[in-house]
């Protein structure tokens, strides 16, 4: 049950800064410093952190659209991270995207039914009439009419845009989908309705998810297991109910506790963070929290603290779990 | 007594677009108390922003218009007072802030500089004392080392640190009510979490109406005393905090609150509300909900349905609670 | 077999595009070296222009009608856009069609010198040589010469017509060349990126200082002054516009999510420049061809103007030229091809500022 569909080894993404008129290195900006996860066939991860923490750079690194600066990614067993143009092509069929901006994601001047025939083209499905069928059935099973394939985007709302961008990525009949923000920009009674349609295609096609999201309130419905970045890194990971219940890390308990729950009853324990997250140009040294730990005490400067499994199942990076 | 300090009456306002009239505020009257945080709440495009603005005429027109109504504040009708009397309001009575702390700063002043603007203005104030009260206000939003950054431009500041500075700002005056329009939608979730403190605080100490605008009901839930729920243009309930919450009757309120993914639910399916936001350029022609209304009568699509005290301070407007649907024993659970 | 060279060139259109450039190209060698005069120096542009037009103009236009109706519709709520227009296609017929129907506007006619046109008069003094005296006559327009004559007795209508000819040539072809040079380097430079970026953005600033009057001056000098390298003069110095807001709307495009989709479903590089950034770039490349093309008419005016158009063809500029001599006896002769100058540029900037309007996604609701 537990195959692993990728697997995720030291990952990092470092963007170098240059100056001047040489273009001269003087610096990287750290967006993924040394990540290592897996996902398992047909569950979903859902990856939480907030912005500028580096996850939407996690996400579209390990689909390869970034090259990753060093690190390892493999896909049922193999490495991916050395393969040429030709071998990526195939992985596209197999590992597939939805974006956050259901506006800008969908190219103004097609027809929703070239841009989601357009994954079947580019794959060789040269016959246009089996193309024609295919994105119909797509469209059905997403929710919208067969006739709507002629329209252009921006004749849809922003909920069956969202729509439209998963029947693209479903395409090529993926095995995993990468979601990257797909219902941050909805209105809330919309969002809704895109996660159902999430979770039910996911049930039906036996797909695995990256989630990723800075809602702790959606990452925490739609998934298996949840890791919560900062500034680069995996700071704990762990299945659902284990995290949400018995966080380790302090900012998983600071996250947790300041996620709104609309309940005006609920008199709940408030970990207010001092201060926000450095600049993923200079990262603190040692542990990287520590500038805002409600914790810390003086070793955590020093020492990086390592991505250990507390718990069967439980990652912690944390000198002082708890 | 009488402790109503702003007072919206049957607000109309109509944007004028090329693809025509779109009715962004469609006849809505609510009451705000002194002391009070008052929440309107709504998806985009319900007309909530539009409220906000009405209030100190800050809309842009055109497209903007308003059509009619009343807005009335100490005596004064604010959408007919004169423009110089409505610049003595804006800033010293009634203050603002706004959503994207990085557009409502001039990026060429220094935060100081922007503070003390409205104290030079309105209090008078000479450009030393202006600068001390600036100082003060930094530190009470709880910016650190405020007196090191009062100099600093704004884009030496983060997100969370700008909005501080924006809040610093409205504050100068002291006013006697706060918009605050969605003041933290844009910020991280734990940055979130310390500026919704300092509006907590902001009420606690200083005992300020504060009319907070969000979509966010979780964001509500702790801090609103009442809340104004919005849809389509139209204010479709209003109640205390626990009205809404516990009781709420509207079955867009209801569809609201289920639809919300929760961190400790099991992962089972939501419940979402079917359909989209109707266009407001052809709203539906009775009650706006109606297309997307799970429990609607036939006379929904025809009526609009007027506002019924359900309870007390509660007030709904939908046909299902109205007297005599009520008497047929239809009230929903 | 066909389709797989045409993907190869990202499509069947561009290679049939290509093919018939080739065989242009054959042509124009053959004009060269065989057969003397195939065609006019200008039929060549012609041509490619309308090569141009039919496959990547009306044939895509015609492939998404639901759009172009889209955004026709759209334009069509500019009132001025569509007087612009209809001006416009006024403008052409009577330059395709007009100098068959005119009387020739080189020919001079001594004794029918300052006619004004029809519904005006004036009162000349005239020299008689009989009687070697000034008489003062009273001279009517007439129908024949519906707009009047200019000092020479050449017919005004039948140069009005002729400039029209001209400016259209010289508006539509300049531009073209202009458009062409400033697209193709901007997109190239937006998405080679890197050094070529560099270079080619550098070379666009020296082209941007470079002094045009001196560089059109050397030509005639050189060659002599004739239409066809005004126009090349023009096009070949009003690129740097185009090809700087092209590289940069080339390159917001490119950070844009659709063409990350496209890039992880496995679209290749030719796919994403061909399919997804020239026909997004396009429609702003419309809109500064529009708006552009007045101002090179107005160039080719003020050339001819000065005296260093083309002799040999009656352009507006040169009948503007013509009439400021005679203001105070023969009004009509400056301000009708000013007229139509005014008319014309103001009707190409109303075209432009409706399609502008049109695109602008800040207007989509």
């Amino acid at each position: 049950m537990d195959r692993k569909l990728v697997e995720v080894k030291g990952l990092k993404k470092y963007y170098p800064v240059t100056a001047g008129l040489l273009s001269r290195h003087i610096a990287d900006v750290k967006a993924v410093d040394g990540v290592s996860f897996h996902i398992a066939e047909g569950e979903t991860l859902g990856l939480v952190g907030e912005s500028g923490c580096g996850k939407s750079t996690l996400g579209r690194t390990m689909l390869r659209l970034e090259e990753p600066t060093s690190g390892s990614i493999c896909y049922r067993g193999e490495d991916i991270t050395g393969w040429d143009r030709k071998e990526l092509k195939a992985l596209r069929k197999e590992m597939q995207m939805i974006f956050q901006d259901p506006q800008s994601s969908l190219d103004p001047r097609m027809t929703i039914g070239d841009s989601i025939g357009e994954a079947l083209l580019v794959h060789g499905m040269k016959n246009e009439r089996e193309r024609l069928e295919l994105v119909a059935q797509l469209l059905k099973q997403v929710g919208l009419e067969p006739e709507h394939a002629d329209r252009y985007p921006h004749e849809f709302s922003g909920g069956q845009k969202q729509r439209i961008g998963i029947a693209r990525a479903l395409a090529v009949n993926p095995k995993l989908i990468v979601a990257d923000e797909p219902v941050s920009a909805l209105d809330v009674s919309v969002q809704a309705q895109i996660l159902n349609l999430m979770m039910d295609l996911q049930h039906s096609l036996g797909l695995a998810f990256l989630f990723i999201a800075h809602d702790l309130a959606v990452i925490g419905h739609v998934s298996n297991r949840i890791a919560v970045m900062y500034l680069g890194q995996i700071v704990e990971m762990a299945d659902k109910a284990e995290l949400l219940c018995h966080p380790l890390h302090p900012y998983t308990e600071a996250l947790l506790s300041a996620v709104p729950v609309p309940d005006p009853h609920l008199e709940r324990k408030r970990i207010v963070l001092q201060g926000e997250v450095p600049s993923p140009l200079k990262p603190p040294p040692g542990c990287r929290f520590h500038t805002r730990c409600p914790r810390g005490s003086k070793g955590c400067s020093e020492a990086e603290p390592e991505l250990a499994e507390l718990k069967p199942g439980h990652f912690v990076a944390c000198h002082e779990p708890g | 007594m009488d402790n109503t300090i702003l007072k919206v009456k049957d607000l109309k306002v109509h944007f004028f677009t090329r693809h025509g009239v779109v009715k962004a505020v469609d006849g809505d009257s609510f009451d705000m108390r002194r002391g009070e945080s008052l929440c309107l709440v709504g998806e985009s495009g319900c007309g909530k922003t539009t409220v906000a603005l009405s209030v100190l005429r800050l809309l842009d027109s055109p497209p903007g218009k308003i059509m009619g109504g009343e807005i009335l504040y100490g005596g004064d009708d604010l959408l007919k007072c004169p423009d110089d009397r409505l610049r003595q309001i804006r800033g010293n009575k009634i203050a603002m802030i706004f959503q994207d702390p990085q557009s409502s700063l001039n990026p060429v002043f220094t935060v100081g500089d922007q503070i003390a603007e409205q104290l030079k203005l309105h209090l008078k104030l000479g450009h030393r004392e202006a600068m001390e009260k600036s100082l003060r206000l930094m530190e009470q939003v709880g910016i650190p080392r405020a007196a090191e950054r009062i100099n600093d431009y704004p884009h030496q500041f983060s997100g969370g640190m700008r909005q501080r500075v924006m809040i610093a700002a409205a504050l100068s005056c002291n006013p006697e009510i706060l918009i605050a329009d969605e003041p933290t939608t844009a910020l991280d979730t734990t940055v979130k979490a310390q500026i919704m403190d300092i509006f907590r605080d902001l009420k606690r100490e200083k005992n300020m109406s504060i009319l907070f605008i969000t979509h966010d009901m979780g964001t509500v839930a702790g801090f609103a005393d009442r809340i104004v729920v919005m849809y389509g243009g139209r204010i479709v309930e209003t109640g205390s905090a626990l009205d809404i919450f516990d009781h709420p009757t509207h079955p867009y309120t209801r569809g609201l609150l289920n639809c919300l993914p929760s961190v400790s639910a099991i992962r089972d399916r939501l419940t979402p509300i079917p359909g989209a936001i109707p266009s407001l350029i052809n709203p539906p022609k009775g009650c706006v909900f109606d297309p997307r209304c799970e429990c609607r009568l036939p006379l929904c699509a025809t009526v609009r349905p007027e506002e019924v005290v359900a309870s007390g301070d509660h007030t709904v407007a939908c046909h299902q609670c109205a007297p005599s649907v009520v008497g047929e024993g239809h009230k929903p659970s | 077999m066909l389709t797989k060279i045409g993907n190869k060139v990202g499509g069947l259109r561009n290679l049939l595009f290509l093919c018939a450039l080739m065989l242009l190209a054959l042509v124009l060698v053959l004009d060269i070296y065989a057969v003397d005069r195939i065609l006019e120096p200008l039929g060549y542009f012609y041509i490619v222009f309308a090569l141009l037009a039919i496959f990547y103009g009306i044939y895509p236009l015609y492939l998404s009608r639901r759009l172009t109706r889209y955004y026709w519709d759209r334009t069509k709520r500019h009132r001025l856009a569509v007087f612009g227009l209809v001006f416009i296609f006024f403008l052409v017929a009577v330059a395709i069609a007009g100098p068959f129907l005119t009387q020739d506007p080189t020919k001079v006619r001594f004794q029918e010198k300052n006619v004004p046109p029809v519904g005006f008069s004036i009162t000349q003094s005239v020299y008689d040589v009989k009687t070697d005296t000034f008489s003062t006559v009273h001279i009517p327009g007439t129908w024949r010469h519906a707009l009047g004559t200019d000092d020479k007795g050449r017919d005004m209508l039948a140069m009005l017509v002729s400039g029209a000819r001209v400016s259209l040539q010289v508006g539509l072809l300049a531009t073209l060349i202009a458009i062409l040079i400033g697209t193709v380097l901007g997109v190239l430079s937006a998405y080679l990126g890197g050094w070529v970026d560099n270079a080619l953005m550098r070379f666009t600033d020296v082209m941007m200082t470079f002094p045009f009057f001196l560089l059109l001056v050397f030509i005639i000098f050189i060659f002599g002054p004739s239409l066809t390298f005004v126009i090349l003069a023009i096009g070949l110095t009003g690129w740097t516009g185009t090809a700087r807001l092209v590289r940069s709307e080339a390159l917001s495009l490119r950070t844009r999510e659709f063409v990350m989709a496209s890039r992880s479903l496995g679209a290749s590089d030719s796919r994403i420049v061909f399919r997804h950034l020239i026909p997004n770039v396009l429609s702003s490349v419309i809109v500064i061809t529009t708006l552009s093309i007045p101002g090179v008419i107005l160039a080719e005016s003020a050339l001819s103007f000065i005296g260093l158009g083309d002799p040999t063809v009656t352009s507006w500029g040169v009948v503007l030229n013509a009439g400021q001599r005679t203001l105070d006896t023969a009004w009509w002769v400056a301000v009708e091809p000013g007229v139509m100058l005014f008319l014309t540029v103001l009707a190409f900037n109303f075209l432009g500022d409706g399609i502008r309007d049109a695109f602008d996604p800040r207007s989509q609701v």
